[in-house]
């Protein structure tokens, strides 16, 4: 991180500076600072700041505050380059390339290799190593939603089953009436699913409330314009996919033993 | 009879609800466990794997070990330092990224590191590279190397066996002539991720494999206190103000301040959600239950049971689901937590040897306090209907209905 120092000059090269800095060092469009390759200043150059830029998110980097400054490619070689390596001598860690037609970038890539030995081009889609750990995040994310839903599951039944005992009175007079067993665990099923849909539901509304409070949360923790918890129609469609014969299922279960036994001991009281 | 006895016997006389009650808290306790283990696993793994080795504060260019930044003039700094009267013996790590060549196959990207001694105090020059030898022995001679387990294998190469291997010590894309070295043994290296090969060496040999090409700046110092760690960072920032030295606590604390803290905050949410859930379903359970023995609990309020002596029978029915819950859920969560980390490892960058979720007294300590008040906050509810259930008109219409 260059050091940063105030100072005036006439007509300095223009720099970007992220808007965390900008904020933590009380930087303005227009002023004039002084940047150099370490500490104690030595060699500084002088830059006029002629924006403040967001920086693009970047979740590998979550927790850093992203305090960093956009200079010209020249300026920056002209500032770090050794003294004993002549201009246009200096290394670039990287060089990104715009095709005409994204779809040739396996073929450019190949030539590339093949003509400049020392050199490494790969297309973006393999370049982008950072996408790993997001990958792992996903399989870990899911995992703990495997663990939430069988929880989840036998608490509910766990529920059906005492609600269901709450009704056996009423089953008894169903099944005493005539009803068969297969209409009132139809009518049960109905219910089940009545009641898991709108639990669905419910719980969707839920989450978009606390999707809202999870990003603003995490954006002020981590001073980030990462959006960390987005309620998809995908995700919500899964949600609805899982819960609502899950909720229906729990019912019919815990239903279907207390209908094998008969009407007048259901009943009786 | 006592509460905890009748409470025992109202769970036996509906088996099949009890169990899965019982179940329920096992599973939710077991994510619960999971989550607080998650919260300072990764520090007190990092720190464990920072205090191996003896090295106890470390000298870098930048905020973080890891930053990228190297020290320049590392091996005058290094004497320097290792002439301080705190410090026992300095260790330059300079690392370069190398392809180990094969008779058939692509080469096995890895990394070189290679390490420089400075000391002068007899105890300090017996200390080695943060490596553990597993096989073999150390290598000492510049055209010596050890090896990681991974590369053995891959390889099938042992001690005695040689590697040709091409360095890239400036930039990332160099390419410089092949160099045959000597592996001399299989070692261990605490911080090699999962997905990655290393290898090491002396100074010397990483001079060699480089052509010379490395100069004087490493990546990292290594240094061992004789007893005060603190004082000797001090001692060293005082001694090269450009550089930064921290403790292996100190270091810890800036990781927990930018690496881990994702971790933290999603198991501080996760913590409160699974205890919420916990606590809004085992309120449900006993309130369902309170409400279908009512009469039952009437009755026995008529045949001369106290306010207080019902409210404790609801109290230890509560007390005996989370109990028996958490009792189960601590090996399911152990068992989980495994599966977890397995899962988390999976991150390019993380040590072998670092855990996402580390036992400690102190998070079965907060576990169990954390069921305790879930089991009290649940039965909170049900204890104020029983308290204030009126006996004869619940009696009477226990027997209108």
């Amino acid at each position: 991180m260059p050091a940063l120092v105030s100072a005036q000059d006439t007509n300095p090269p223009d720099v970007l500076v992220s808007r965390q800095l900008a904020e933590s060092e009380g930087l303005t469009v227009g002023s004039v600072v002084r940047l150099s390759t370490d500490a104690a200043g030595t060699h500084a150059r002088e830059f006029r700041i002629a924006g403040i830029y967001e920086p693009t998110p970047d979740p590998s980097r979550l927790g850093q505050v992203p305090r960093s400054v956009r200079l010209h490619l020249p300026d920056l070689l002209e500032m770090t380059r050794p003294v004993d390596v002549p201009a246009g001598a200096e290394y670039v860690s990287s060089v990104n390339v715009a095709l005409v037609d994204p779809k040739d970038a396996d073929q450019f890539a190949g030539d590339v290799n093949a003509r400049l030995p020392g050199v490494l081009a790969l297309p973006s889609g393999q370049a982008a190593g950072s996408a790993g750990p997001f990958r792992v995040l996903e399989r870990f994310h899911l995992a703990i939603a495997v663990v939430t839903i069988i929880a989840a599951t036998v608490f509910l039944l766990a529920l059906t089953i005492m609600l269901v005992d709450e009704r056996r009175e009423t089953v008894g007079v169903l099944r005493l009436i005539g009803l068969p067993v297969r209409r009132i665990l139809a009518q049960i099923l109905l219910e089940g699913l009545l009641v898991a849909g709108v639990g669905a539901v419910f719980g969707l509304i839920l989450a978009v409330l606390s999707e809202q409070l999870i990003n603003h949360f995490f954006q002020w923790r981590y001073d980030t314009a990462l959006v960390f918890v987005r309620i998809t129609k995908d995700v919500a469609l899964t949600c609805v996919s899982i819960a609502v014969p899950l909720g229906a299922s729990a019912t019919v279960v815990a239903s279907w033993a207390l209908l094998r036994r008969g009407g007048l001991r259901l009943a009786r009281r | 009879m006592t509460a905890i006895g009748f409470a025992w016997r109202s769970l036996v006389r509906q088996p099949a609800r009890a169990a899965l009650g019982i179940l329920g808290v096992a599973a939710v306790g077991a994510l619960l466990f999971d989550m607080l283990l998650l919260s300072r696993g990764l520090i007190v793994s990092m720190q464990d794997l920072l205090d191996r080795g003896g090295w106890d504060v470390r000298v870098s260019a930048g905020e973080l070990p890891s930053s990228g930044l190297r020290i320049p003039n590392a091996i005058d700094t290094a004497d320097a330092i290792s002439r301080l009267p705190s410090v026992q013996a300095a260790l330059v790590v300079r690392t370069a990224s190398v392809q180990i060549d094969r008779a058939s196959g692509q080469p096995i990207r890895a990394s070189f590191q290679g390490v420089a001694t400075r000391s002068t105090d007899p105890a300090g020059s017996r200390l080695r590279a943060p490596w553990t030898i597993l096989r073999g022995r150390d290598a000492e001679g510049p055209n010596e190397v050890v090896i990681d387990e991974k590369l053995a294998s891959e390889s099938r190469l042992e001690p005695g066996g040689t590697i040709t291997m091409r360095a890239s010590c400036v930039a990332d894309l160099e390419a410089l002539p092949a160099i045959r070295l000597t592996v001399v043994g299989v070692a261990e290296f605490p911080f090699q991720s999962t997905n990655e090969s290393t290898t090491g060496g002396t100074f010397d040999a990483l001079q060699a494999a480089c052509g010379g090409n490395v100069g004087s700046e490493a990546d990292l110092m290594l240094v061992t206190s004789k007893g005060d760690a603190d004082g000797t960072a001090a001692a060293i920032r005082a001694l090269r103000p450009e550089i930064r030295a921290a403790t292996n606590t100190e270091v810890v604390g800036r990781l927990q301040q930018t690496g881990f803290t994702y971790f933290r905050q999603i198991s501080s949410v996760l913590t409160t959600v699974t205890v919420s859930f916990a606590v809004l379903l085992i309120t449900v359970l006993l309130t369902v239950s309170v409400n279908q023995r009512l009469g039952e609990i009437a009755a026995l309020r008529a045949l001369g049971f106290s306010r207080m002596r019902v409210v404790k029978d609801v109290l230890s029915e509560s007390a005996l689901i989370v109990g028996i819950g958490g009792l189960l859920s601590l090996p399911l969560g152990l068992l989980l937590a495994s599966g977890l980390d397995r899962i988390l490892k999976g991150m390019p960058g993380i040590p072998v040897a670092l855990h996402f979720f580390v036992f400690e007294r102190q998070t079965l300590a907060v576990h169990v306090a954390l069921l305790v008040a879930t089991a009290i906050i649940a039965a909170l509810y049900p204890m104020r209907i029983v308290s204030t259930l009126p006996i004869a008109a619940t009696l009477r219409d226990e027997v209108i209905g």
